[in-house]
């Protein structure tokens, strides 16, 4: 059989692979084609893990950059952040309602003495009047408060997105480790055991060196 | 009537409390518990008349509390508003499912916690009397 005419290859087949059609060895044949094979996926691992290696440098290095602009220098340091934002949001929030709730019972209270003057009557009606004001006064200040109190609700709302960010960042940061560990193991190095629990920076930086990117 | 207010946010806890309190209920009467295993809990200990619950929490969630409740032969009678930014028709069906009796989309207003409030306690009492 002539290698290079075999219509189910044409003329792309490699010239490698056209030498080896033509020995006789069968083991030869197999092991040489094992080798090619393997050779391949050697590539493929090997770019895989540039590709790692690349993705997690911009990573740091755009950590880096915005570092001295006093922003996180790591995927830990990001999630921390978001976590300040979420306890100072709800303390923001809790300040608000301490107002509300100091306030309502006084205004409460305005309502009540307001109502009391003008149940009781009497001639002057100045007073009458400041006591009409204030029991509008008091009411514009119960609805205002309760207001208050409702757009609190932010925190929670937003909070919660929060929490899914950070989430969302500590899946790709462990998708990313995960993908080195990986193309580290198929292109021949040790997967360590715990290599999905990497979680400082460090660690990466040691598990990445470890395959060699 | 003894109120339990379960939600994650001490916020929420907290704005869900102020709304109950403005609408007559009891402020000493109102508890909080910020996940459904200590909601859970709590409601084996002491009687309670009603729960406000979210949905999102760690450890056990809303909707896991609502199922809880209801499989328990002491507490399965027991009325549960759900207060939710969940407002996928997945998830308000699997409520329904679930058996809740009353679903409020954040944010909200005290006038639609009033509403649902007095729609669950007329059911209850139209059930009462039939029964």
């Amino acid at each position: 059989m002539n290698a290079v005419t075999n219509p189910l290859f044409g003329e792309t087949l490699p010239h490698e692979l056209q030498q080896l059609l033509s020995t006789p060895d069968g083991p030869a044949f197999e092991q040489a084609l094992d080798g090619l094979v393997r050779e391949r996926e050697q590539h493929l691992f090997r770019a895989l893990g540039v590709l790692a290696r690349d993705l997690h440098d911009a990573v740091r290095r755009l950590g880096n950059d915005l570092a001295q602009e006093g922003v996180p220098d790591s995927v830990a340091d990001a999630r921390q952040h978001l976590h300040d934002v979420l306890d100072m949001s709800a303390k923001a929030a809790h300040r608000s309602l301490d107002f509300a709730e100091r306030m309502r019972p006084r205004a409460e209270a305005l309502q009540a003495d307001a109502d009391q003057v003008l149940a009781n009557g009497g001639d002057d009606e100045a007073a009458a009047t400041l006591a009409r004001q204030a029991r509008d006064f008091a009411g514009h200040c119960r609805d205002g408060l309760s207001d208050m109190v409702l757009a609190q609700s932010w925190q929670d709302l937003s909070g919660q997105r929060i929490k899914k960010v950070s989430s969302f960042i500590g899946s790709v940061e462990s998708s990313l480790l995960e993908l080195v560990r990986l193309t580290g193991a198929l292109a021949g190095g040790e997967a360590p055991v715990a290599a999905a629990k990497v979680s400082s920076q460090d660690e990466a930086d040691r598990l990445l060196s470890e395959f060699g990117f | 009537m003894k109120i339990l207010v379960v939600d994650d946010f001490s916020t929420m806890r907290r704005i869900v409390r102020n709304l109950l309190v403005e609408l007559g209920f009891s402020n000493t009467l109102i508890q909080e518990a910020d996940d459904g295993n200590n909601a859970i809990t709590m409601l084996r200990n002491a009687p309670f008349d009603l729960v406000v619950t979210d949905w999102n929490m760690p450890n056990m969630t809303g909707i896991d509390l609502l199922r809880a409740i209801r499989a328990e032969p002491s507490l399965k009678a027991l009325p549960v508003l759900m207060v939710t930014a969940e407002n996928n028709r997945d998830q308000i069906i699997a409520a329904a499912q679930a058996g809740v009796n009353g679903y409020i989309v954040k944010p909200f207003t005290a006038v639609t916690l009033k509403e649902k409030l007095d729609k669950i306690f007329e059911r209850l009492a139209a059930q009462g009397a039939t029964a």
